[in-house]
Parts: structure tokens; C-alpha cells; sequence
């Protein structure tokens, strides 16, 4: 299933969008501030949110940017980034 | 660490914290496991933040934690970084699986590990060994430490069937591992750091079967020969290549280097050993088994205990991590006569546990072993003394005992 944004979607939103993303993975409410590893994530978890945020928003993070973010905000920042260099 | 232990200290075993990394960058360990080893068998301690494990430390009591799986499990972790936290790999990555399991996928890949097996490599590695050596022929400062990080890559790339374009990334990556939070590999904070290693490697191995499936040729490499095994019948599953392949190249990285390091240290610290081994190079195969001994790379593994179990004088409860100082058993002296003398002709230096005990023994250890030997003699044979040219720096971790920095000048013999 192909989730497509709104264009004019706000960092804010998308930020919470990625923390339920997480969620899916991490089985817990999250929220865009919470922290990566304090969740109980992991290399085999972040492999599979990496995989999803490429799937559903066409952008490939690198690896050392998303554990270093730790944040879904920061995450959803590095997929507005990659957006606008897109 | 350092491996000649300094003067002894009043050592407190209640307050002593093994975790404390600084102990490993810059303290001295011996004197606490030599303290551990006479007083406190069995000991315990708590972390701030509450996780508990116990240790072990003489020989007896470390092989007995590693060989028995039935008592001590692998399935829940093995390595203390993750203490707390169940292994997310158990029963897949061969390391954090007991047996059954365990012995039909190692059973296959070992076959192609054996010393005749890995004989054949023998000349290979020589011209790799040759040529590491070449830059410290022309008597500049050579920093041993650093550059050994590479030498397993040079040695295992080939084998393996990775390209040397990826060597010196792979080799910081697996460095990271093992000591996410030295100055030299941390990247963030060191939970970061591990999860970018683990990521990369894991995705590295992944693309790597990947590429293989879709060239469809087949050929005598290690990571092929794991996507041609059937353990038990079946392929291995695609996460199975990615962590075992994972596990290789990390075992092949992170040890060897700092036996190298390490029992040239010693060498250079004894020159009358060092002459010795110059003299009659039919000692260099026990030479190797001191220098592990002595070096110790894989400090400790850790296992869990399945059931209450006594050891060491006391109890560990049913599920309780388990610490097993390979470095403190190596170091016995109900095993190892004067442990802190380094003597490459002990007579029961092949009796080290530095390549650990039981099923989960290092499957590597013919090839280390045969790599170490040929360093050795061409080190030998090449340089007629070497000496420190600065203060070498010891890696921040209490996993891997090494080095990051240990500089040196070499004079080259004349030719014979």
C-alpha cells in the first residue's frame, strides 16, 4: 500500500507520521521526540524502518545519518532534506 | 590493557566495577583477576543502573561456562555489551545458537577450515605477510597497532571473496563493534555506533548474496560457501547468510591484530625471548601459543544460566548472566606456572582458551594459527631488533584486549 503525502504536510506532522511508523516496529507509542535506543531499537529494527521510509516516501536515508538523528522529528527532517534534493 | 601486569594494589572486590572501560584504556586488570582468582571465584556485581552478572575467572571454571551448553546458554547473548538484553539474533546467528543447532551449521563451514583445509592458503598469506612488513623494512616509525587492523582483511579478503576496495571500510566497521566508544570508532554515542556497524555490515553481506544469486557463478569463497550449505537439509535462510557471514568477518577482524600487537610487545619488552626465537625458529609454533596465551584478545565471553547452578564456591540463579574471563583463565597459575611470565617455551602454552572452549570454539583458529606462525617467522627472520618508538594505546573495551597505537623502529637483518 502506497502511502502518499500531502505535499504541503508540515515537518510537524510528518514527524508523528514517522513516529507511528516506528511504533509498528518498536510495538509501543511513540512519540516524535522519543529516543531510538532508549525504545529498545536495534540495528535489525532500524534495517526494516530504513527499508519502509524508502518504500512509502522514495527516499534512501543513509544509515549512519538515521542512528545518529535517534528522533522520528530528526528522522522526518532527513526525509524533508532528501525531498528537496530529490 | 596492559598485559604485564604493573605493581600489585589493594584491590576491593566488593567495589570493583569490571564494565569500567577506563580499567581497559588505561588501568591495569591483572591484579583484579589474580584478586578474583584466589578470593572471589564466584563474583558479583551490580551496575548502576541495576543489570547484575557474575564472573568467573579460573581456567577450570571459564571452560566449564563455555562447554556446556546444557547449563550455560548462548541463546540469550554472548557478548557482555548486550548485557540485560536478549540476544535479537538467537538461534540464527551461529554465535548466539546452542546445540543442536549450533553443530549442523558449523559442522559444514568448519570442513572448510581445518588446518589441511587451510593449508593450501599457506603461501598466499606469506606474500600478504611479506608485504605488510615491506613499510617497516626502511627503519621509520611503523605504528604496528594501527596498520595490524588491516592485516586479517589482507589475509581473510581473498578467502572470503570480498574486493580489497572494501577491506579498510569493513575493518573499521567490525573495529567499531568492539569498541564503539573508543575515540578512534565512535560515531554519536556508542549505542549509535553499534547499530551503524551491526546495519553496514549485515546490509554489506545482504547486498553481497544478493549480487552472487544474480551472477548465478559460483566459486571456492567462504560467504559462497555458506549460501551453498544445507544444515539439516534446508538452505540457509537469507537472514542466516547476512549474520553468520556477519560473524566471520567480524571473528576474522577484531582478534588477530591485537595478538599480533600483543606478543610483539612482549617480544620487543624481552629480547633475550625475542633472541631465542630469532635463534631456533622451530619454536615459532609455541611462540604463537604463548603470544595467545599472553594477549588474549577475546577477553570474555558471556553465557546465561539455564537452571540455579553452583560454581566457583557459589550459586548462580536460574537465568543469571554469566561472565567468563578468558583473559583472567589464560593468566592461572594452577594451569600456567608463573602466568605472568611470558616464556615461549612454556611447555603447556598450547592448553591457552584464548580461541575459547567447547562447541562455540573459534572457527578460525587453523587460520589464525597458520597466519600468526608465517608472521612470526618472517618477522624473524627479516628484522634482526626492533624497539618502541612511543607509548603504545590500548583500546577502550572490555571485550577485546588491544591496541590501537604501538609504534616502532625496526633494524633489518642482514641477509644470511
Amino acid at each position: 500500500m502506497e502511502r502518499q503525502a500531502a505535499p504541503s504536510s508540515a515537518p510537524v506532522s510528518l514527524g508523528q507520521e514517522i513516529a507511528e511508523l516506528w511504533g509498528e516496529f518498536l510495538h509501543c507509542r511513540i512519540g516524535p521526540d522519543d529516543d531510538f535506543f532508549t525504545l529498545g531499537g536495534n540495528s535489525l529494527t532500524g534495517i526494516k524502518i530504513i527499508d519502509r521510509v524508502a518504500q512509502d516516501y522514495g527516499v534512501q536515508l543513509s544509515v549512519r545519518d538515521f542512528y545518529l538523528a535517534q528522533t522520528p522529528a530528526r528522522v522526518a527532517e532527513l526525509i524533508e532534506q532528501g525531498r528537496a534534493g530529490a | 590493557m596492559r598485559l604485564t601486569p604493573g605493581p600489585g594494589y589493594d584491590v576491593d572486590l566488593d567495589s570493583v566495577d569490571l564494565f569500567d572501560l577506563d580499567l581497559y584504556t588505561s588501568g591495569d586488570p591483572h591484579p583484579i583477576w589474580d584478586a578474583m582468582r584466589a578470593k572471589a571465584p564466584l563474583h558479583h556485581q551490580v551496575l548502576p543502573d541495576g543489570r547484575e552478572f557474575w564472573s568467573v575467572t579460573r581456567y577450570e571454571d571459564v571452560c566449564r561456562v563455555l562447554g556446556d551448553h546444557r547449563e550455560f546458554t548462548s541463546e540469550r547473548g554472548t557478548v557482555p555489551t548486550h548485557l540485560g538484553t536478549d540476544d535479537v539474533a538467537a538461534g540464527v546467528l551461529m554465535t548466539s545458537t546452542d546445540p543442536p543447532r549450533h553443530t549442523e551449521v558449523r559442522r559444514p563451514l568448519g570442513a572448510k577450515l581445518t588446518a589441511r583445509a587451510v593449508k593450501s592458503w599457506e603461501d598466499s598469506i606469506r606474500g600478504t605477510i611479506q608485504r605488510f612488513l615491506e613499510p617497516a623494512l626502511d627503519g621509520e616509525t611503523f605504528d604496528l597497532a594501527e596498520r595490524a587492523l588491516l592485516l586479517p582483511a589482507m589475509v581473510t579478503g581473498p578467502l572470503l571473496g570480498i574486493p580489497e576496495k572494501d577491506w579498510e571500510e569493513l575493518v573499521q566497521l567490525t573495529a567499531m563493534v568492539t569498541a564503539p566508544s573508543d575515540p578512534h570508532f565512535l560515531q554519536g554515542s556508542e549505542a549509535a555506533t553499534l547499530a551503524i556497524s551491526h546495519h553496514e555490515l549485515v546490509t554489506y553481506v545482504k547486498e553481497w548474496v544478493t549480487a552472487r544469486r544474480a551472477a548465478e557463478g559460483g566459486d571456492d569463497s567462504l560467504l559462497h560457501h555458506l549460501m551453498s550449505v544445507r544444515p539439516g537439509g534446508a538452505p540457509l535462510s537469507d537472514e542466516e547468510i547476512a549474520l553468520d557471514g556477519y560473524s566471520i568477518l567480524l571473528g576474522a577482524n577484531v582478534t588477530t591484530p591485537h595478538t599480533v600487537s600483543g606478543t610483539v610487545q612482549a617480544l620487543v619488552e624481552r629480547p633475550e625471548q625475542f633472541e631465542k626465537a630469532q635463534a631456533d625458529p622451530s619454536l615459532i609454533p609455541n611462540l604463537v601459543e604463548e603470544g595467545l596465551r599472553w594477549s588474549s584478545a577475546a577477553c570474555n565471553f558471556m553465557r546465561y544460566a539455564v537452571d540455579d547452578v553452583h560454581i566457583g564456591g557459589g550459586t548462580i540463579p536460574a537465568r543469571g548472566a554469566v561472565v567468563a574471563w578468558i583473559g583472567s583463565a589464560n593468566r592461572d597459575a594452577a594451569q600456567f606456572p608463573d602466568p605472568h611470565t611470558f616464556d615461549i617455551t612454556r611447555s603447556n602454552a598450547k592448553r591457552q582458551v584464548a580461541f575459547g572452549f567447547g562447541p562455540h570454539f573459534c572457527i578460525g583458529a587453523p587460520l589464525a594459527r597458520m597466519t600468526l606462525r608465517v608472521f612470526f617467522e618472517e618477522l624473524l627472520q627479516r628484522f634482526r631488533s626492533i624497539e618502541f618508538a612511543g607509548e603504545p594505546q590500548h583500546l577502550r573495551s572490555y571485550f577485546i584486549a588491544g591496541m590501537t597505537h604501538l609504534p616502532i623502529v625496526a633494524q633489518k637483518r642482514r641477509t644470511p
